[in-house]
Order: C-alpha cells, then structure tokens, then sequence
C-alpha cells in the first residue's frame, strides 16, 4: 500500500518534470519568453479575422467574429499541439527509451498536459480580446464561461488517446508523420473553426459534421462563451468520444509496449 | 590512500576477497535469469515505414528474416557478487544487460530480479541539451525512478563528485563529453541501488575522472552492491571473480574470471 502511494508520486514527480520540461523549451528560453505563448494565439487571430471576415459573412455566429476565431483555434489547438508534438515523443527519447527503463506512456501524457497548460495561456488572450470587445460593446460576460474547466478533462481524454496511438504507431511507421501532417489539416479545415455550419448551409455537411469530434468540443466550447448552458446529451457525445479515443490509444500502446524499445 | 581509509572504515578487506565472505553469509539469489532467447527482425531497409509494409503485403512477402540474438541463456547472480560479461562485438553482451535491467523483454524465458537496478548503459542517456546541470539531475534521476525528496538529499553528493562548478547551471549543450559523462555517472553512482549494470562506459573522461569512478566503484563494492560489467579488458578483475563468456548468443564458459578471461584471450588471438 505505502509502496504503491510512492510510486504514484514518484510518477506524478516525473511527469511533473517532463512537462516543465516541454513549456521551458517551447517557451521559457526564447526572448519575450512566456509572453509569447499569450502573443501568439492573439496575432494568429488578428490575422485570421482580417482574412477572412471579408470572406465569410458573420450571420449565423452569435459570437463576435474575432472571440469566434479565436476560441474555436485555441479549443482546436489542444488536441492539435498534443497529437503533433506526441508523434515524434519516443522516436526523439530513443537515447532514453533504450538506456533507462521508464514508463513509456509518461511521455505523451506529457506532451499533452502541456499543451493544456499552453491552452491555459492562450485563454488568457482570449480573456484579453473579450474585455476589449466588451469595451466596444459587441461582447458581454456571462458566468457560463467558468463551466469552460469541465469540458477539458473530455478533450484532454480525447488528445491523449490520439497521443498514445500515433506515438507508438510511429515508432513502427516512421512515414505517419507525413501521413498524418496532411490529416491535421484536413481536419483543421473540417472543423468550423473560422465559418460556421449553419451559414453553409448545406444539410449533407450537417450530417456528417457528428461524427467530427472536434465539432462537438469546439461548438461546446463557443456555447459557454455565448452564455449557453451545454446539454447533457452534448456532454454524453463529448466524454463518449474521449473514452473511445482513449481506449483504443491505450489498448494499441498496450499491445506493443513491450516491442518498441528493440524497434527504435 | 583514500582506499586504506576507506577499507578501515567499512571494515571490509580488498574487494576481490570480500566478494566470498559475502557469498558465505547472504546466499540470496538477486538476478535470475532462466532460459532467455532473445529474437530480432533483420532489415533490409534501415527504417520501417508504412509503404515498404503496404508493398510487401502486394508483393505477398510478409515475413521477415529474424535472426537470435541469445539462445537460452540460463544463470544466477547472488547478493553481493561481480560478474563481468565478456565476448566478442555482437555476442549479445549488451541485449543481456537490456533485458536483465528490463528495458527489452525477451521472446522467451524470464529474468527475475529481486532488487533496485541502476542501468548505466550510457552516461547521461536522456539529457535534455537546453536544460541546466542541475534541471537534468533532477530529469535523469526521475527516469531513473526516484522521488524528489531522495533526488534533494543526494543532490550535495552528485555534486560534489561531478565537480562540474559553476557550469552546473548552464545548459547542458555546453558541456563536453567528458563532462557529460561525469554528471551521468555522478548520478548513476550516488543515488542508492542494489544492483549496477554497466556497459564499457568507463573508458570515457579523463585519468583523473576514471579513477575516481573506479575508486567510487570499490566503494560501492564494499558496501555490498552486486554488479554486472560488459567488458573486454582485464581491469574488471579488480571488482570480478567470476566472468560469463558469451559467444554466438551462448554462454561459452562461466566460472572464475582469470580462467575465462585466459581461455577467451586464448580463443581471441588464435
């Protein structure tokens, strides 16, 4: 009992360092250091609002254009930068992964708290533009926005799924990199992350946009901003997809563990 | 000089005869390792990627050559024993280490190990090159698999023996080699273990730095560490009494080491 309460922590220590670890080196050591992770979420929407508020118009959306933008990128961005920086995680411990026995599964856990803490940051920039659209009047608060915090476990249990999977598929299939480059942004684009569904209007994308998780977590997150309280059938699809990702993810990690060291 | 006092402290004689006083009293068996075969996959292609599979699924080419790396390797190691590995490149000496420190699990057979192992396989395995000395020491031993509470009581220890100064708050990439390997062993060598496996990784650093390791290793010795050393040179008689041969992933003799090593000596230069 006492045994396994110290190895609990002694996990929880690695981790913690692993993922200190990531936010230093994808921050802290560059000049403006920690600003940057709030400056950049905000410059990317400056540039996507003026692109392309002159090509979409802005019926359909309930939220102001540039909070839209933002908030969809920035929900996106979770599953994003953790499945993309998860990809290559044992591959680039190979040194480590074959030296030292550790727990494979700790490094993309790692790489996707992470990239929650970068969300953290970046929902700050999205705090910042609220207060100055609120300033001009096209924004305005609501509490609904701290019922933010019980849709990320979901979403962070849907990346790490996706984590756990492409991290050892790449250990085997070193061309899923490329494979799965193209994917991302596929589903960048599939996602309504700057148009909205309804103003396509085009019944047939509606119906296939279900089965587009990131559809859900996205449309759930922009719902609390608006002040909508989520329904419980959104909160069913939203954990439901999490425990499928997550399964499979680790069921596959599972299956393979013991075959990636000599495979790296 | 240091050694005398060390001796007189710990109240040890010289390692070689402490090694059977040990073996008389505590019996206990720490590594056992019992009918390990281990296989790889040969490649043709150095990478495996995805589309070679998809092309040899067309071409109905599936199989691929395996080739067996250690053939039933059968031994024990009791409490308190040296054993040095020796055999030529590509015996199986290092994939013996791997597997017995859990890193590879074997195709078949089982390694038991009834204490903590602290593989050094390569110093400093896993250093981060952006993070400070001292960022890494915590990094390098919690993959290693201790607590920060442990890794904060033995920090003044590792640093003392790395002796490293103030660069132990630059970044790593700005270390040489042999500083590298100074932090790495430092780690390795000062945060408690039962069992150390070493790969051939003292032949780096400079003469100082190697006696020092070595004169920390008799220490460790001393105090009851059980060791297992790949090796090809003789100076691992002064930790060892028994040697394992491995030859062709078999193991071609096992007994005291200045019998095997005269015999594989033998066998090398024929």
């Amino acid at each position: 009992m006492n045994h396994s309460t110290q190895n609990i922590r002694q996990r929880t220590f690695l981790l913690s360092v692993l993922v200190r670890r990531n936010i230093k080196n994808q921050y802290y050591r560059s000049v403006i250091g920690v600003l940057w992770t709030v400056l950049n979420p905000l410059l990317n929407m400056l540039v996507m609002t003026f692109v392309f508020s002159m090509l979409f118009g802005r019926e359909g959306i309930d939220l102001d254009y540039s909070i839209y933008i933002l908030s969809g990128n920035i929900i996106f961005g979770i599953m994003r930068s953790s499945t993309s920086g998860s990809l290559p995680c044992l591959v680039n411990q190979r040194d480590m992964l074959q030296k030292t026995k550790v727990s494979i599964e700790l490094f993309p856990t790692a790489n996707t708290l992470s990239s929650l803490v970068t969300f953290g940051f970046s929902f700050i920039a999205l705090l910042i533009v609220m207060v100055f659209r609120r300033i001009a009047g096209e924004y305005f608060f609501c509490w609904e926005i701290v019922l933010v915090i019980t849709i990320l476990p979901a979403l962070t249990i849907f990346s790490l799924g996706i984590s756990y999977f492409l991290s050892t598929l790449y250990v085997f299939f070193r061309d899923i990199k490329h494979i799965y480059s193209v994917i991302l942004t596929l589903w960048t684009y599939l996602t309504p992350l700057f148009y909205s569904v309804s103003r396509l209007q085009k019944p047939i994308v509606e119906k296939f946009m279900v089965f587009n998780p990131m559809y859900h977590y996205v449309t759930m997150f922009r719902d609390m901003l608006a002040g909508n309280i989520p329904s419980a059938t959104q909160y069913l699809i939203c954990y439901g997809f999490a425990a499928l990702s997550l399964t499979i993810g680790w069921l596959f990690l599972r299956a393979v563990k013991n075959k990636i060291a000599a495979q790296l | 000089m240091d050694e005398t006092n060390m001796n007189t402290q710990t109240n040890i004689p010289q390692t070689s005869s402490s090694t059977e006083n040990e073996l008389k009293t505590e019996n206990e068996i720490l590594i056992s390792v019992s009918d390990v075969s281990m296989k790889f996959t040969k490649y043709e292609v150095g990478v495996n990627a995805l589309k070679e599979l998809v092309v040899r699924a067309f071409k109905r080419n599936l199989k691929r050559k395996k080739f067996e790396c250690l053939k039933k390797i059968d031994f024990t190691i009791h409490k308190g024993e040296a054993v040095a590995l020796i055999g030529r490149n590509g015996a199986g000496k290092s994939t013996l280490l791997k597997i017995v420190s859990g890193i590879l699990r074997p195709t078949t057979g089982t390694v038991v190990c009834n204490g903590r192992i602290t593989p050094l396989l390569k110093l400093g395995a896993g250093f981060d090159g952006n993070a400070t000395g001292i960022e890494n020491i915590y990094l390098n031993a919690a993959i290693l698999g201790y607590t920060k509470k442990q890794i904060d009581e033995k920090i003044p220890a590792i640093l003392e023996f790395a002796e490293l100064g103030d660069f132990i708050y630059a970044p790593i990439k700005t270390y040489s080699s042999g500083m590298m390997a100074r932090l790495g062993f430092s780690i390795a060598v000062n945060m408690p273990s039962e069992i150390l496996l070493i790969d051939e990784i003292l032949a780096v650093g400079d003469i100082a730095f190697t006696k020092k390791c070595h004169k920390k290793l008799d220490e460790l010795r001393a105090q009851g560490l059980t060791f297992l050393i790949v090796s090809h040179s003789e100076s691992v008689k002064r930790y060892c009494k028994r040697a394992i041969w491995l030859e062709k992933g078999l193991v071609k003799e096992d007994g005291d080491i200045n019998e095997v090593f005269s015999h594989y000596t033998a066998e090398m230069t024929k």
